[in-house]
């Protein structure tokens, strides 16, 4: 049958690009996520010229506006064995990272009319929390809503993270949470008209101390008290469900066959287009420049593009929040930490659960395009802004993996990336009211689990603030827990 | 494909059982074409045919599985008597693959986002047979052998790439006292002077410069700045096995040149069609003739010698399409390719002329030669702005003229900063090493 190729490694058409050209995916990032154009083997070389010629014909695009996607390391696929090799010294902090800068906001790409002047509901962060309360308020009738995003949609952690959902927490708040959101997600593809993907292949946590098995212990007791049939095996009973593991040092493991992983990108695209269908406006490529306040409330947000004035603010930029909150004065106690990822080359399917070492923070799973997709936190990374990618990370990551796994050191890496995880003092959100700023709302601070809660917290969100209903959620988690010390840790963070 | 001359001692490899012969050197690519082997694989979305097209990894459509491991380049890696090579991603067998329905179920491609999105049983069962789909290859049965230790290289100034600006800025550094290290991907240097270039014939014989530390086969995979410094990440591959090159110097000269884009026509992407540099390398280096009939198409200066690369071999002479937007050359036809035709080898090609009317044309391969589309990854990483030109229809660093980067002791030099002959190449290697003398 003939076909126009442009991406011979991904089988993406001329017909393809154009079709997400036409849909309204505007940039290459944007057209690269839509279509998979440029993740395959050869990582764009063929094809990202075509595509941005096809992009400026189509569009009639000035020059500047064509970006090229960000080249991910490394330039060929290289055997983790290889990396495995490369020493790195564990008693130094990471430092670096490459591209010393990614560029988020693009005056290139920027629109060139101005903002709405006034709206409802500002929702500064365009990433999966952002938009999920959008679609939900908009759901509950409140549609005069705008939402403001500095890049293309993904381009922060919601595009970033591995895409695994899981049911196994320390806390039952998020045991709950979390089940609320694959409930969510399994219903997600038939309410939005867009494939996520979810591929219930369980989770499997690795203990290799006595200190993390008894935790991995003590939390599926209590995941079995609330419903969640969390199941402790013996290193041998982990190898039933993953026969390839060597279980190296391996002392237990708590396996839950619900928990699973999901495609990230579509419910960004999904959330924002079903919002977008009931009035709200989603501004890419816009940036909150400052806030107006007076009588101790917000009145308006200022961008890059012009004033809006409003009724609400909701700060749900991430790891940005900090930086955001600072603009009206307000301090938030999160940090942002990168946590790095890798894909390799894709493989027939042999991998079911989602694998994770809770010790040193190792996780990995396979892919729905068959690629094994994993990271590793590095204890001794420092906190603050940076998505650079180090070869560090890849030579941690490669032995860890291989270790679990030798025969992966034949299987090449294809590229790296990194995103940043938004940490607070006890790895639990920030919700709810602002202190001395009530209508400035807090949707932060998820500890690199934001993704997989963002569907049940967004739906409670959208109600609590259109019916004003009681929600003990956004007082438990509120930014006052910290000045009272009324913390619960949760202990159930990768990485 | 037709072997114009025996190039080294034969070998016998193995592929999918059954044997094939092979001289000694040349990649596994060569050795399946001179072979009559057309398919090497079926790709990952629709199970359309895949053979060869760039020769330089820089696309994928000649993976294979060699010894067992999966998604290998066959035109990177050198035959060795026994080699086992298999097809992938292909059941019961390449010729019949019962996927190759997919190509066709979908005509107009298909929207994976949207496709049965919330249909209650066919989103389960797409999900279930999107998965046992997806992916290349499997995985290997044993962890591979122990790499050997990587070595820790420290040097004034690293050349990337040993093409005509690489060996002309290694020229003038050693000229200028230092003794760099040049990294080349190729077994050999030469990069386009051994190729394609319209000078190729006079400069065919490229010499490395004495004092110059030359490292053949290896890869450059990325530039880090991390704890270790700025560091360029290579793998050296020769006969003794991989090993993980960490190269730390003072200045870096990128002479990495471009990839091979494709032209957008139907069927653009099945077996018989190559990039110009894919046709000269396997004519000019491994002795292949990829077509006795061949349509050669595109524009830019290498269009015209590589069509002279052919003649002097005593092909016919080729159907020559002029895409750009001048005046067609002299022997050139002014049009654009429509469609190719064949299964699983181009037979004919389509074009549409100047006029408007459509002509077919019978063939026995497409040779695409347009310029090069930058290389600009590893200046991207060190922080180089890159910016798009539309004139050349691709993505280019910016690069002061005498190959100066925004980047600390970082320089570009040859067809990565603008495609042009071997002549201008040479040029700007040896301004950007001028420059790297004498900051």
């Amino acid at each position: 049958m003939s076909k126009t190729v442009l991406c011979p490694c991904e089988d993406v058409t001329l017909e393809d690009v154009r079709h997400a050209i036409d849909k309204g995916y505007r940039d290459i990032e944007s057209i690269k996520r839509y279509t998979g154009f440029g993740t395959g083997l050869c990582q764009g070389k063929t094809c990202l010229s075509a595509v941005a010629r096809t992009l400026a014909e189509r569009t009639g695009a000035s020059a500047g506006a064509v970006l090229p996607f960000t080249p991910r390391p490394p330039l060929h696929p290289v055997e983790m064995s290889l990396l495995a090799s490369v020493p790195v010294d564990e008693t130094r902090p990471p430092v670096g990272g490459v591209p010393p800068a990614i560029q988020l906001g693009s005056h290139a790409l920027r629109p060139a009319e101005p903002v709405p002047a006034q709206a409802r509901v500002v929702i500064v962060g365009g990433g999966i929390m952002g938009l999920a309360l959008a679609h939900n308020l908009a759901k509950l009738g409140c549609t005069d809503v705008v939402v403001l995003e500095r890049g293309y949609l993904c381009a922060g952690a919601s595009g970033r993270n591995g895409g695994g959902v899981r049911m196994q927490w320390g806390t039952a708040i998020n045991v709950e949470l979390a089940r609320r959101s694959i409930d969510l997600m399994k219903q997600f593809a038939g309410e939005m008209g867009i494939n996520v993907w979810l591929r219930q292949g369980g989770y499997l946590f690795l203990a290799r101390s006595e200190a993390i098995a008894e935790r991995l212990r003590a939390n599926a007791e209590l995941q079995n008290k609330v419903g969640v049939k969390t199941q402790i095996l013996s290193p041998g009973e982990g190898r039933d469900v993953v026969p390839e593991l060597t279980m190296k040092g391996v002392v237990l493991c708590a396996y839950h066959p619900d928990d699973g992983v999901i495609f990230p990108w579509p419910f960004l695209w999904g959330y924002a287009q079903s919002a977008q269908k009931r009035g709200v406006r989603v501004e890419t490529f816009t940036t909150v420049t400052g806030f107006e306040t007076s009588g101790g409330r917000v009145r308006a947000v200022e961008t890059d593009r012009g004033r809006i004035a409003c009724e609400t603010v909701v700060i749900a930029a991430g790891a940005w929040s900090p930086e955001v909150a600072r603009l009206a004065g307000v301090k938030l106690p999160n940090e942002p930490h990168r946590h790095e990822i890798l894909s390799t080359e894709p493989l027939k399917p042999f991998l079911t659960p989602l694998v994770t070492v809770l010790d040193s923070g190792l996780y990995f799973s396979q892919s729905m395009r068959g690629e094994i997709v994993g990271g590793m936190g590095d204890p001794r990374e420092p906190a603050g802004m940076n998505m650079g990618s180090t070869l560090r990370f890849l030579s941690r990551f490669s032995r860890a993996l291989t270790e679990q796994i030798p025969q992966l050191g034949q299987i090449k890496v294809l590229r790296q990336w990194a995103g940043c995880y938004d940490v607070t003092p006890d790895n639990n959100p920030v919700l709810g009211r602002t202190p001395g700023l009530p209508n400035m709302l807090q949707m932060s601070g998820f500890v690199g689990h934001g993704f997989m809660m963002a569907p049940a917290v967004a739906e409670r969100m959208a109600a609590w603030m259109v019916n004003e209903t009681r929600d003990e959620l956004f007082t438990r988690f509120d930014l006052d827990r910290f000045r009272t010390g009324r913390l619960e840790r949760e202990t159930m963070i990768i990485g | 494909m037709r072997r114009l001359a025996p190039a080294g001692p034969e070998l016998t490899i193995d592929f999918e059982g059954k044997p094939l012969p092979a001289r000694e050197g040349e990649p596994a690519a060569c050795a399946l074409l001179a072979a009559g082997e057309s398919v090497f694989s079926r790709s990952i979305k629709y199970h359309r045919p895949r053979g060869p097209f760039c020769m330089a990894a820089s696309c994928s459509n000649c993976l294979v599985r060699i010894d067992g491991v999966p998604n290998r380049f066959a035109c990177q890696v050198p035959v060795r008597a026994g080699m086992h090579i298999e097809r992938q991603n292909a059941y019961p067998s390449v010729r019949v693959d019962v996927f190759s329905s997919i190509d066709w179920l979908f005509p107009k491609g298909m929207d994976h986002h949207s496709m049965f999105a919330g249909v209650p049983v066919a989103e389960k069962v797409m999900a279930t047979v999107a998965r046992h789909l997806a992916g290349l290859g499997l995985l290997p049965d044993a962890p591979p052998p122990a790499p050997r230790p990587p070595e820790r290289i420290s040097v004034d100034v690293a050349i990337v790439g040993a093409g005509a600006a690489g060996l002309a800025a290694a020229e003038v550094l050693v000229a200028g006292g230092l003794s760099p290290l040049l990294l080349e991907q190729e077994d050999r240097v030469g990069g386009r002077l051994v190729l394609d270039a319209p000078e190729g014939a006079e400069a065919a014989a490229p010499v490395t410069p004495h004092g110059v530390q030359l490292r053949l086969g290896t890869t450059v995979l990325g530039l880090y700045d991390d704890e270790l410094g700025r560091v360029l990440l290579a793998v050296q591959r020769d006969g003794e096995g991989p090993r993980v090159l960490l190269v730390q110097a003072g200045a870096i000269l990128f002479a990495v040149g471009g990839h091979a884009s494709p032209v957008p026509f139907e069927n653009n992407d099945i077996p018989g069609v190559f990039s110009g540099r894919a046709a000269a390398d396997l004519l000019r280096r491994r002795r292949l003739l990829v077509g006795e009939a061949p349509v050669v198409l595109g524009e830019g200066p290498l269009l015209l010698p590589l069509v002279r690369m052919f003649q002097g071999e005593g092909a016919a002479p080729p159907v020559v399409l002029h895409t750009g937007s001048g005046a067609a050359p002299a022997g050139t036809v002014q049009g654009a390719p429509v469609r190719a035709h064949g299964r699983t080898w181009v037979h004919g090609l389509s074009y549409r002329e100047a006029g408007g009317r459509e002509r077919r044309v019978e063939c026995d391969a497409v040779v695409v030669s347009l310029p090069p589309s930058p290389a600009f990854e590893l200046l991207r990483q060190a922080g180089v702005k890159i910016a798009f030109r539309p004139e050349l229809h691709t993505f280019a660093p910016e690069v002061e003229p005498e190959g100066r980067t925004a980047a600390a002791g970082i320089w570009a030099a040859g067809d990565l900063v603008r495609p042009g002959g071997a002549v201008a190449a040479a040029e700007s290697g040896r301004r950007a090493a001028r420059g790297i003398l004498h900051p």
